[in-house]
């Protein structure tokens, strides 16, 4: 990858993820900040952004989006990579949602 | 009733069409608007088109506490405080939306959805009544229904240590350990 394709790259999914947020938003707030995991006050500045404000805020050299799953307990149950009492794929991903619905710490 | 607002009545009858299409029992109608019994009647059927259930609601905190039921019930519980924490809902519009989530992250898992809207609206009362409670996994750190005064200190949630004849039942649909 070059480095002129890094940054469209970059640009693509911050322009994805911004529309999405908004469409989100914009349809129900409070399931779109569950789903977003973010809080209401950026929702709020998301929802309110326009076209030309998304491009501008997608061009860069930084994701805008973050990694939701930085610990090791739902990493692991997600990727199945430890060998535990559970081993069925679809049981650990409903773990891992369960873990990872009960932290709104960030959301708030 | 002279002062009675129509957009009020409106907003009461959307919330209880949307209760009865997520299968929602008469009793919770009953406690969440402000409808006359006559009137919630007439819209079930209409809504419905059949005549509601009768006989008592499901009462025993015991069905939230097995196994199978525990692991739905935190999903759902879990997801509702989440909305509720995040953002300034009425409670049945956060139970409404939690289920929602709850359904479509369970289809997600292919497992089919074990816990009803009735179900749901019952065991955010008992935990408001303080007749279940949510307690910490002290192996992976999420939050599991329990009995209302569960030792934290020892609890281990039903993934972490299932116990032995979980996840044998034929039945498809449920949840699988291997």
């Amino acid at each position: 990858m070059t480095n002129e394709q890094i940054l469209s790259a970059i640009r693509e999914a911050n322009l994805t993820y911004l529309m999405l947020a908004q469409n989100l938003i914009r349809q129900d707030k409070a399931e779109a900040l569950f789903r977003l995991g973010m809080s209401e006050e950026s929702a709020t500045m998301i929802a309110a952004l326009s076209p030309a404000q998304i491009f501008k805020i997608a061009s860069g050299n930084m994701l805008l989006c973050r990694f939701r799953m930085d610990d090791e307990i739902v990493w692991n149950l997600l990727s199945n990579h430890t060998a535990a009492k559970v081993d069925n794929d679809s049981t650990t991903r409903l773990h891992a949602s369960i873990l990872m619905a009960g932290r709104f710490a960030e959301a708030l | 009733m002279a002062t009675k607002s129509v957009l009020n009545d409106s907003k009461q009858v959307a919330r209880a069409v949307a209760l009865i299409n997520l299968g929602a029992r008469l009793q919770v109608l009953e406690s969440e608007t402000d409808l006359s019994y006559e009137r919630l009647l007439r819209l079930y059927k209409e809504v419905a088109g059949r005549s509601p259930s009768k006989g008592q609601l499901p009462f025993s905190t015991e069905w939230f506490l097995t196994w199978q039921p525990n692991i739905h019930a935190s999903l759902f519980q879990n997801i509702y405080q989440y909305l509720t924490k995040v953002s300034a809902l009425e409670d049945i519009d956060a139970i409404m939306k939690a289920y929602k989530l709850y359904t479509e992250q369970i289809a997600a898992c292919g497992v089919e959805p074990l816990l009803s809207i009735t179900r749901a609206w019952r065991l955010v009362k008992f935990i408001d009544n303080s007749m279940l409670s949510m307690t910490t996994c002290s192996k992976c750190g999420g939050h599991f229904v329990s009995e209302a005064y569960e030792n934290s200190r020892n609890f281990e949630c039903g993934l972490c240590s299932p116990p032995a004849r979980a996840g044998k039942g034929a039945a498809s649909g449920g949840i699988l350990l291997h």
